[in-house]
């Protein structure tokens, strides 16, 4: 089979599956009974095995295969969680990432048969003392079949319950007579599967290879429209034997269980008077059908008829599915389509260039005197309105939570915690907050440096942290939020802080400041230092953090995302590292202004207000320009002063000040008029003019003219 | 410089007028020529960057070449233009010129390789000399015209 097209969904899930592996491994060394977690590896250990023999990738297939045996003799009680065994499954989980990235890579699974790690896992289980191989599939078939008589009146299989109409079983005994046999089976669908009627159709389609499907319980209409719950029933006339036909549907992927067994004609409907019920009804029409199969529903609620049945009959069924494997955790799943980024960005272009055009009407409209009729405006303003919203919709598909880059962290930190012998708890919050795709995609690295940083060289070791009264195991916490236009990212931890004589005097000797210099610093220049290239204040090296490329990287990382990082920090108390990110990078609200006669774009999510000031009212502090307002002190900014331009106003009339914030911090800056407010589309100017930090980009106007965007966070 | 190598090959440079002196640009770099426009100033950078503009509804920088070159600064005439260029693997960057005058066709043995002991400050920008019909044409040497991407 030529599997190379659905490689890329493959490697996409096969990351999924990872992913949670990771996230329940990790809870399952908190809480090693906890049920639900180990259904959860179980399940999803399965689903990569599955996947990965459908895809021909034996040695990843053969690892997931132990680790499910092990996984599986857990889920039996028969071997307890140690601390080891959690070992060599992280070990495990890092080998499977190093297949799915060598296949990433070359379509390929690579050479390493990870032997060792087999091997410890049979040790497992044989030292568990948990038995052969047999015994877990044993239970498992154990447990279904309770399963199924449980949710049914009887413990007739479900399949031997199926109600047959007359075509139908003529077709099974035309069957039975040229010698071939007839099987019934009920195929169960994994709950965590999305696609249930692909996965169907699947099994019809391996079912069909080697037999004729005569019946089906739900119909194949209704499974194709995924009119059923978790399982359906198909009776199958075959010249095959039983366990071909089990096993050619187990081999479908996301399939729980498959049970089957010999279609007993007897047996075929369960109550003679349903029997009676069901014949004449052929006879007639539709509606004695229907009441035959009311009947079969009361008969057996156990959802293979679901589609048809009331919630009430519906939902018994599901909890007892629910009893039975509860499903912490179950994702919410919804209807998803896989898109190129490339192709988001074009639309996002075409979106683009349609707001200027719309800019262009504006502005045309405008400016032809009493042209424009009050229809062409409205229409105008139609126009806008539908451009706004078709920006913020492409917008919202480029977001994606940060939760997909930070749920490897916990397992990080759970790492370097072993390496380094301290302890550590890794607290986050907000993984939801939203971020566009490029810069959620980015962002993985620089976040990861700081919890190594905060790891490494924050927290100090267990006993010096006892011996300043502190809790022995260090915290280190990430938490992101939104604040206006920007996402916040916090790093911050509990640990010594940055020592800024230590700062001091390393950069001294690394020549990067004289003494001289270093006198004069103040703290928050020191602690700027940090950034420097090549700088790195731990006393040896570490393979964790410390390799010389460091803060400088991520600075400059973070800041080519048009973002920021700010540090603050107490000595003996800890410190936290700022990263603010702007949440759109294409297309923002900006406030145009003009500052001697040239235009410029500030974006109005750092605008607080906007004053009015008379130029009485600007007092000196420090030689520094400020002004009063509503009892808070504001740093007044001469935009002219700043662009090297001179203001076209006199300067005895009032003042245009522009307040605006970053964080906490506010600022005022003097324009000399205000055009409006305006949607921009921001351009990027091209590598050669970057130097500019206060120009965080330009855009075109209305009438084509380039306009250059205020970076009023650089500017406070 | 790759289209010095071989001796039949020839090489079309665009000649431009830059005060008494004329200029050749290999026409491989070039990606258009503009008329000059309005340029948006941009505060705080090299004085030989004169801004942006609109190309397309991009945003290009533009730079001149005459004060990168330590020449007297331009005059806008009707017949500056601006020379839109791009060079491998970076950004398009304007430069402007007094003049455009036209395409010349140069054998590469027309072409004089400038020795390193006469460049002085302007021949660093200058890898060669063309012979053409009428007099010298100096070929610029665009990576060392535009500047380094920082």
């Amino acid at each position: 089979m030529d599997v190379s097209q659905y490689l890329e969904i493959f490697l996409d899930e096969t990351s999924e599956h990872l992913q949670n592996l990771n996230t329940q491994i990790l809870s399952l060394e908190q809480e090693p009974d906890n049920m639900d977690t180990i259904n959860e590896i179980f399940r999803a250990a399965h689903s990569l095995k599955g996947m990965a023999g459908t895809m021909g990738y034996k040695r990843m297939q053969n690892l997931t295969h132990d680790m499910e045996n092990v996984f599986s003799e857990v889920r039996n009680g028969n071997i307890k969680v140690k601390a080891n065994m959690i070992d060599i499954l992280f070990q495990c989980l890092d080998a499977l990432e190093e297949y799915n990235s060598n296949i990433r890579e070359s379509a390929d699974e690579g050479t390493n048969d990870n032997e060792p790690l087999i091997k410890q896992l049979n040790d497992i289980l044989n030292g568990g003392g948990g038995g052969d191989e047999a015994e877990p599939a044993k239970e498992e078939t154990k447990q279904s079949e309770s399963s199924v008589s449980e949710s049914g009146s009887d413990d007739v299989p479900k399949w031997q319950r199926c109600v047959l109409k007359d075509t139908e079983a003529a077709a099974l005994s035309e069957a039975l007579e040229q010698g071939k046999k007839v099987y019934g089976l009920t195929v169960t669908v994994q709950e965590s599967c999305i696609l249930k009627a692909a996965r169907a159709f699947l099994v019809f389609k391996a079912v069909e290879e080697i037999g004729e499907i005569v019946y089906s319980n739900p119909s194949a209409q209704d499974i194709e429209d995924e009119k059923f719950e978790l399982d359906f029933s198909l009776i199958v006339a075959t010249d095959a034997e039983l366990d071909a036909i089990l096993a050619a549907a187990r081999n479908v992927s996301e399939i729980e269980s498959v049970e089957g067994g010999v279609y007993d004609f007897d047996r075929a409907v369960p109550s003679d008077e349903n029997k009676e019920e069901a014949r004449p009804a052929s006879e007639t029409a539709d509606e004695k059908e229907a009441h035959a199969k009311e009947t079969a529903v009361e008969t057996k609620p156990a959802g293979t008829a679901a589609a048809k049945t009331s919630v009430a009959a519906q939902s018994a069924p599901a909890d007892n599915k629910v009893e039975k494997k509860p499903a912490s955790g179950k994702p919410v799943v919804n209807r998803t389509v896989r898109v190129d980024i490339e192709k988001l960005d074009t639309l996002m272009n075409l979106v683009s260039e349609l707001i200027i055009a719309k800019n262009s009407l504006v502005s045309a409209s405008t400016s032809s005197e009493g042209g424009a009729t009050s229809e062409v405006n409205e229409q105008i303003e139609y126009l806008e309105s539908v451009t706004t919203l078709l920006h913020e919709s492409v917008m919202k598909v480029r977001m994606v939570p940060i939760e997909s880059i930070v749920t490897k962290f916990p397992r990080m930190i759970r790492d370097i915690s072993k390496k380094l012998n301290k302890k550590m708890e890794l607290y986050m919050s907000g993984e939801e907050t939203e971020l566009d795709r490029t810069v959620v995609d980015e962002i993985g690295d620089p976040l990861m440096h700081l919890l190594r940083n905060s790891a490494d060289h924050g927290l100090e070791s267990a006993e010096v942290r006892k011996e300043r009264g502190k809790p022995e195991v260090g915290s280190i916490f990430l938490d992101a939020y939104q604040d206006g236009n920007n996402v916040v990212i916090e790093v911050r931890d509990d640990g010594n802080g940055i020592d800024t004589e230590a700062v001091k005097a390393k950069a001294i000797e690394r020549g990067v400041i004289t003494q001289e210099q270093a006198d004069n610093m103040n703290e928050k220049e020191i602690i700027d230092l940090l950034f420097n290239a090549g700088f790195s204040t731990a006393k040896t090296v570490s393979d964790i953090s410390g390799r010389g490329v460091g803060l400088d990287v991520v600075k400059s990382k973070i800041e080519a995302l048009s973002g920021e990082i700010e540090v603050k920090s107490r000595l003996g108390e800890g410190s936290t590292w700022i990263i603010r990110l702007p949440l759109t990078l294409a297309i923002i609200q900006a406030l145009m202004v003009v500052v001697g006669g040239e235009k410029y774009a500030i974006s109005l999510g750092s605008i607080q207000t906007l004053e009015d000031i008379s130029p009485s009212d600007v007092k000196l502090v420090q030689n520094k320009e400020v002004i009063q307002l509503r009892g808070v002190v504001v740093p007044v900014i001469r935009l002219s002063e700043i662009l090297d331009i001179t203001s076209e106003k006199d300067p005895e009339e009032n003042l245009v000040v522009v307040i605006v914030k970053k964080g906490d911090k506010l600022a005022g800056l003097v324009v000399d008029e205000l055009i409006g407010q305006q949607e921009i589309v921001i351009k990027s100017m091209g590598k050669y003019i970057n130097k500019c930090k206060i120009i965080s980009g330009a855009t075109i106007l209305g009438d084509g003219e380039v306009a250059l965007i205020l970076d009023a966070n650089s500017l406070i | 410089m790759e289209e010095l190598k071989g001796t039949s090959e020839t090489t079309q440079f665009i000649v431009i007028n830059l005060g008494d002196e004329q200029y050749g640009i290999n026409i491989k770099y070039i990606d258009n020529i503009v008329r000059m426009q309005h340029i948006t100033r941009v505060p705080k950078v090299d004085p030989y960057l004169k801004g942006v503009i609109n190309l397309r509804g991009e945003v290009v920088p533009v730079m001149s070449i005459r004060l990168k070159m330590g020449l007297p600064e331009d005059e806008f005439t009707k017949s500056t233009r601006i020379i839109i260029i791009k060079l491998d693997q970076q950004g398009y960057i304007g430069i402007i010129v007094d003049e455009v005058k036209e395409v010349v066709t140069l054998e590469n043995d027309q072409i004089e390789k400038v020795s390193y002991e006469t460049k002085d400050e302007k021949g660093n920008f200058i890898f060669g000399v063309g012979k053409c019909h009428d007099g010298l044409i100096s070929l610029l040497d665009l990576n060392m015209v535009v500047p380094e991407n920082s």
